[in-house]
Order: C-alpha cells, then structure tokens, then sequence
C-alpha cells in the first residue's frame, strides 16, 4: 500500500466514524436526522472549522496557537463597538477581521523574532486579548447592533420561499447558511493552499524540518509569520460570524474554543510534532466534534458527561493514528 | 566452510538464527559467537542483517529461530536490560544521551548511585571520571552533553558502556565521527579490555581500520552468514569482494580527465572570532577541491559560512569575479551555491515529506504554476528522472524520505541540489554511514558533476577519499587552512602532517 492510498484508507475511515456516529444518533433520536438539524449541527461546526483550519496550518509548521479564542472575542467586540460608533456594517466587520490578523501577526513575531516557544506566545496573547476585550467594553455585553450586523450570521443562500394564502412567508427551502458557505470556500481554499501551493509546501517543510527547510532557501521566518497571522485572521472572522449570529458581541465569547480547533485538527490526524495534517481531515474532525455534540444533547446526555466522552474521543482516534503509523 | 561456532569455547553465542519482519526476512539462520579476548568484525553492507544481528545479541529482538548462549548456558532475553544485566552492552550508532544532563549523570543513567534515597553526586561524579579518565578523555563529567561535539558524545557513550563492566561489548561504527586521535585512544582501550578477557563486537564500514584490531572477522550479506575467518587469513579487498558480492577493482573513478577551468568562487579572509579564519581559497569550474582536516578543525564552518547558513565577521566571498553578499542561504542559492550538510537527517531532509517533494524542496519556483500551485505532474516526473538519473531506490517518488536507506537518502540530497543547477556544490561527509556500493554510486557521480563544469568542494575525513577524488586539497588545522596541495603529487603522511601541526613561520619560509 502505497502513502495516497494510506492516506484514501485514513480519510474514510474517518468518514466512516462520521457515518457511524450519524446512524447511532439517527436512531436513538428521530429528531437527528432531519434537514433543519443538519443546518444546525453544520452551523455550529462553522466556528470549529474556521478555528481549526488556523489551527492546523500553525500546528503544521510545529507551532500551537492558544489566543483564538480570546481573540475572536476581541475581533467580536471591535466590529460591534465599530458598529455602535457610526461604522458601516462592512468596514466593521473588516476592522474586526484585521484585529484579529494583528493579534496573529503580534504571535508570529514573538515566535519568529523574539523566539519565543509559540506556546508561551500564544499563552500570553490569549489572556492580553481577553483582557482588551472586557476592559473596553467594562465587560458588558454590546447589544442593539441592528438588522445588517445579524446577515452575515443568519442570512442564507438560496433561500426560496413564497407568499402564502395567510399571508406570512413559507419557506420552501431553508437555503445553505452563509456561515456554512464560507467554510465550504474557506477549506477549499486553505485545502489548496496546503495540498498544492509553494507556500502550503513550505508550511509543511518547515514543519517536518525548519533546518532542512532554511538550507533549502525556504524563508522560514516568513513562512511562519504567515501561520500566525492566518490562524489570527480566521479568528477574527469567527468572531464576526459568531457576533453577527447572536446579534450581541460578548467580550466572554470563545472560551476554550482554541482547544477545540486543536482537537478538531488532531482528530483530523494533524500531528502535533509537526509536517503532517490536512484541511479534510481538520474539516471532519470538527464535524466529528459537532455531531457528538449535537447527538448528546439530542439524546439527552449530559454537558459534564459530553466533555467526558470527546475527552475519550480524543485519546482514542490518536492513539488509533500513532498505532497506525507505527507499523 | 567454516566450522559452526562451537558454545564451550565461547562467550556469547548464536547458532542459526532467524529473524524475520512480517514478510521480510533480515536474518536467516546465522551462526556466529565471540571469545573471551577477541575482537570480532562484522561485515556487511547495508541491510545486510548487521543491525538485526546486533540487536538480537543485546536483547532488542528476541529471535524467530535459533538458539543464543552465553558461557554455554542456553537463554533468551526478554529486554537489552537483562542483556546488561548479564554483560552484554551495545554502544550505539545513533547517539543515545540526554542533551540536558551532565556527562556523569548520562554515563550512570538509571544506574545512579545512591545515598539512602538521594543520588550520590561525588560518587556519581568520581566514578564517571575514571571512566572518561580510562578512555583518556578530557571532557569534564559536569559539562551538560547538549554542548558537547558529536565525537566527545561518541566517547561519553563509550564511557557509559565500560561503565557497565561488559563481558561482551558490541560497538556499532564507533569511530565515525571521532578524529584520529581519539580513535587510536579507543583503539587503545579495545586492547585493554581485550586484554581483560572481554569479548568485542566491532562494526564498522571503516574496513582499513580492521588492520591490527580485528582477530576474526564475519561477513554477512542479505541476512546470510558468508563467512567467518581469522583476519590474519584474510585482506580487506577480499572482504569487501565477499560484502558486496562482486569483485570491486576500482573504489575510486579513473583518474581525472576532465580539465579545471577560470576560478568559479574566490574566497579571501573570511572569518568568524572563536569558529575560524581568516581562510583564502579558490575553486575552480571542473574542480573538486578537498577539505581535509580533523574533526573541529573548522571545515563545516567555514562551508556553512560561505552558504550563509551561518553569520561571518569579515571577508568577501566572489563568484565568477562577482562579489557577493550572502546574508543567508536564501542569497546563496539564488546564486548557485549549494551545501550538503554531513547531517542528513537533521539539516538535509525533510523526512516526513516524499522523496518528490524532497527533492523539488529547494526550487519549487520550477514545479509552479503562474497561479501559484505546483504542478503535481510535472514535480513527479522531475522526481522520476533524478530517481532514475541517480539509481535512487525507492518503490515510489511518493515514499516517505524516512524509510529510505542512508545513502538512498544522500541521494535524494544530491538530487534537490541538481534540480537547482547549482554552480558550486559543498559536500560535507558525503559518504558518512553509507554502505560501500552506495559509496561508489555517490564517487561517480561527484565525478561526473565536476565534468559538467560545477565546481565542488569535499569535506572528507577519509583521507583515501580525498587522495581518490579531489584535484587539489586545502588541508585545515584549528580553523584556518594551513597548506593548499596537489593531489597527485601528495600523500595521506603529508596530509596527516598538515593537519596535525599549525604551519609556523619557518616552514611557511621553507616550503616557498
């Protein structure tokens, strides 16, 4: 067997876990398997996804990014902040995204110039980024954000529905979320950017070995910089979707969703160590996340027993991957 | 044919073991034994079964087949534990220490001496310098191993394994990176344990250095037991003949018939305090100059300075007459130097990628689109021809660099740096831990790079090899070159001087 063919075997037997969970929860609850709750897990996933395409380039490149959830709150805050200040919805949401690819490029620079281990890097931003957010909003969460702030976050596309007899729209089709369509464009871009592009190569060289990579000619400080500075944008990009959805910016927004992207990337079969993971395999981990989430809840099962069980999700499929590439 | 080892007479014994690796068979039914007070050489290219066998000596791998005795009494291990608690110690090739202990504490290492519950560190630091003080090493039991250079490691490990007071002591390739001096200091020691009524395993590709060393030697090829012979009995062209299976006339190409052109790269008073220089050297188109010195002597150093890969105090570096700023290796490249480091595995490769990717790594420019995406097909055939070009081995341009053979992964090095049609070439060991056919492979093509007009430089610590394959030497000794000679007209006694003795004055005066 050949590395594409591993490769095939490790991507469906992921999907295949995917599929296995969807028909365990399809039947203990008959609610799961409908178009309205697949729109709902897929929505809740976005975030996950967003995060955990960051998180796998940084993780490729052997760094780790624990700021993203601080600093999609902070990106959050400032797009509504900007909005509440006289700002057009769209400058606003461009100011958060850009706050967020700053925070990311003030974590690449520590890494790459200061040299700092991206673990303490990361580690401070996340408690500087948190701490921003609530002093400039004195904690408080930031309504009254209006009807053009929620699109981004509850609009759809091809939504069809028609005028009925009671007057009152009835919705054909509910139409693909726009959070939804941007992850579908998000990890096929990043997709391509890893599996085809130089730069995606070098994130990966770097990644298997930065010393191999710098003698090669690879800029391996720019290179870097670049995983730092996407991961901060995606997270800024959350915190606008994630705001726009609930219409309210919360400077508490995102916490521990950083370790959800890093799980979402390592049950994707990234590897900690560096050189080796996948946007698919990042995409399918955060659907793995989701749809546990979503069938427990279904189901019944408990928040506290939930966070047991994708705790044992974790250990188990990398323990799996390690035995696997053991042999 | 030789007689099957008979158990009374020796210490440690094996008689037609076999191991086997899911379908693949890396030992079969090899007989072999040590002494008490011999030396006996294993043989063998790589693959050969040398590294199974050893591994089955010292308890790694428990045996498919085939029995294993020590003193006659028939055994098995369950762990390289139990075989150092019955005295058997292996020092390994690949570097076994924790960069951030000291010295000492590597050398007792799960063995540390205790005071009630404490580690006795006068203890533990007494004992480990009459170990270091044995093999007459210099190296302070306190200095952390991480700052340490790769032949002092080499010692320690060595130190570590007399430690254990091995009745049966399996070295693996020992003196790769040791100088000349601290290989007679081993040497030294060998004969005194020998003396001791120990029992020693050498490996080594080294064959020259069997010579007043070995007593007995075995030759292993594809798993298979070859022979085993007194090596009074023997010569080292019979040996490699049997190694590798064919007679091998000729290690090195034919004389050199390709003429040296206009001055290529023109080095003058490059120099970094405390690393080297100033150093003044030319290269010429066509050229293969040597680098010849004892480890440290700064050869690396001044190799990688010239490639940018490290910062330099003063000089000027020029290319065909061209002055050049090289601030890091990205400038080097772009003009057409490149630098083979003498550690694969840590500054050459990216081993988790593909042998393609490998080898388009340096010039991705060449296999991408003008969107930016590398064109899969195109990299796969760039792979496909250097893998034919160079006889790489390898099932696929798709494997993982990792699973190659150490000189499949040199070549695939060499591939990456002629996909970048670079000008000047920096080997640095470019046959370190490579098997012999591989060796011969790498010397032609260096040869045939020289013929296309590229100048080359080679760093070798084999002085046959720089004597083989280079036109002209510049010999170092404690970071600045100390006499630049003519191939033809030298000889390893010269070289040797050389490289031993700072060119004083008066000699400068002599020689002009």
């Amino acid at each position: 067997m050949n590395e594409r063919q591993k490769d095939l075997v490790q991507k469906f037997a992921a999907l295949g876990g995917l599929f296995v969970l969807v028909t365990v929860f399809s039947l203990a609850s008959p609610a799961f398997f409908s178009l309205g709750n697949g729109m709902t897990v897929a929505l809740q996933v976005t975030s996950i996804a967003y995060l955990g395409i960051g998180a796998t380039c940084v993780i490729i490149t052997g760094g780790i990014d624990l700021s993203v959830g601080s600093i999609l709150a902070l990106s959050g805050v400032v797009a509504a902040l900007s909005v509440r200040a006289g700002v057009n919805v769209p400058l606003a949401m461009l100011l958060g995204l850009l706050t967020g690819a700053a925070c990311g490029l003030v974590n690449g620079l520590c890494v790459t110039l200061l040299r700092l281990p991206p673990f303490i890097a990361t580690l401070a931003m996340m408690l500087v980024a948190r701490g921003v957010a609530l002093q400039i909003t004195d904690a408080k969460a930031i309504g009254g954000l209006g009807e053009s702030f929620a699109e981004l976050g509850n609009g759809s596309l091809w939504r069809v529905a028609r005028i009925g007899a009671d007057g009152f729209p009835d919705v054909v089709f509910p139409g693909i979320p726009y959070p939804v369509v941007l992850m579908i464009v998000l990890a096929l871009g990043a997709g391509l950017m890893l599996a085809r592009s130089r730069l995606g190569r070098h994130l990966y060289a770097v990644g298997s070995n930065s010393e191999a990579a710098r003698l090669s000619g690879i800029d391996v400080r720019r290179v870097t910089l670049f995983a730092y500075v996407l991961s901060g944008t995606l997270a800024g990009l959350t915190g606008c979707v994630l705001m726009s959805r609930l219409v309210t910016a919360q400077p508490s927004e995102g916490v521990m969703y950083e370790l959800d992207a890093i799980a979402a990337a390592v049950i994707g079969g990234t590897s900690l160590t560096g050189g080796i993971g996948t946007v698919s395999g990042t995409v399918i981990g955060a659907f793995v996340i989701g749809i546990l989430r979503n069938g427990l809840n279904m189901t019944g099962v408990s928040a506290f027993v939930q966070m047991i069980i994708i705790g044992l999700v974790i250990l188990v499929t990398v323990w799996i991957d390690q035995l696997r590439n053991r042999r | 044919m030789t007689p099957p080892p008979h158990p009374a007479s020796s210490l440690l014994c094996l008689s037609g073991v076999t191991k086997r690796f899911l379908n693949v068979v890396a030992l079969e039914g090899v007989s072999f034994d040590v002494r008490a007070g011999e030396v006996h050489a294993v043989c063998g290219e790589n693959g050969a079964g040398k590294s199974t066998l050893m591994k089955v000596m010292s308890g790694v791998y428990a045996p498919d087949e085939g029995t294993l005795s020590l003193d006659g009494q028939a055994l098995r291990f369950a762990s390289p534990r139990e075989a150092q608690a019955r005295g058997i110690a292996m020092i390994h090739q690949e570097l076994n220490l924790v960069p951030h202990l000291s010295v000492a504490e590597n050398i007792w290492l799960g063995r540390e001496p205790l005071r009630g519950w404490l580690v006795d560190r006068r203890k533990l630091r007494a004992d480990a310098q009459a170990c270091l003080d044995r093999l007459g090493v210099t190296v302070s039991p306190d200095a952390l191993v991480s700052g340490l250079s790769v032949a002092q490691q080499q010692m320690v490990e060595i130190a570590k394994a007399l430690s254990m007071q091995a009745r049966v002591l399996i070295m693996d390739e020992p003196t790769s990176s040791l100088t000349d001096a601290e290989t007679t200091q081993l040497f030294r020691v060998i004969h005194e344990l020998k003396r001791a009524g120990s029992g020693i395993v050498y490996i080594s590709h080294r064959l020259d250095e069997l010579e007043g060393l070995v007593d007995r030697v075995t030759v292993l090829r594809d798993g298979r037991h070859i022979t085993t012979r007194a090596f009074a009995q023997t010569c080292v062209d019979e040996i490699v003949a049997l190694m590798v299976g064919r007679t091998l006339d000729e290690k090195f190409p034919p004389a050199r018939r390709c003429p040296t052109g206009e001055t290529v790269l023109q080095v003058r008073g490059l120099r970094r305090a405390g690393a080297f220089g100033p150093v003044d050297f030319d290269l010429r188109r066509g050229e293969i100059l040597g680098f010849a010195g004892l480890v440290g002597a700064g050869r690396t150093e001044v190799a990688r300075a010239v490639f940018g890969a490290d910062p330099v105090d003063g000089g000027s570096i020029a290319l065909a007459g061209r002055a050049l700023a090289v601030r890091s290796p990205i400038d080097a490249i772009r003009e057409g130097i490149a630098y083979l480091s003498e550690d694969r595995k840590a500054h050459g490769l990216a081993v988790k990628m593909a042998v393609a990717q490998n080898i388009t790594l340096a010039n991705t420019a060449a296999v991408t689109d003008r969107r930016g995406l590398i064109r899969a097909g195109d990299e796969l055939a760039v792979a496909r021809r250097y893998i034919e070009q160079l006889g790489i081995r390898t099932p696929s341009p798709r494997q993982v660099v990792r699973l190659l053979s150490g000189g499949n992964q040199q070549k695939v090095v060499i591939a990456k740096w002629l996909f970048r049609e670079s000008r000047v070439l920096f080997f640095d060991e470019p046959t370190r831990g490579i098997d012999v056919g591989a060796k011969v492979a790498i010397y032609e093509l260096l040869d045939q790079l020289a013929c296309t007009g590229i100048g080359v430089v080679m760093i070798s610590s084999e002085l046959p090899e720089i004597l083989g394959m280079t036109d002209r030497v510049a010999v170092f000794h404690g970071g600045r070159i100390t006499r630049v000679l003519e191939t033809r007209a030298t000889s390893q006694e010269e070289i040797m001087h050389y490289a031993s003795v700072s060119a004083s004055p008066q000699e400068e005066l002599l020689a002009s």
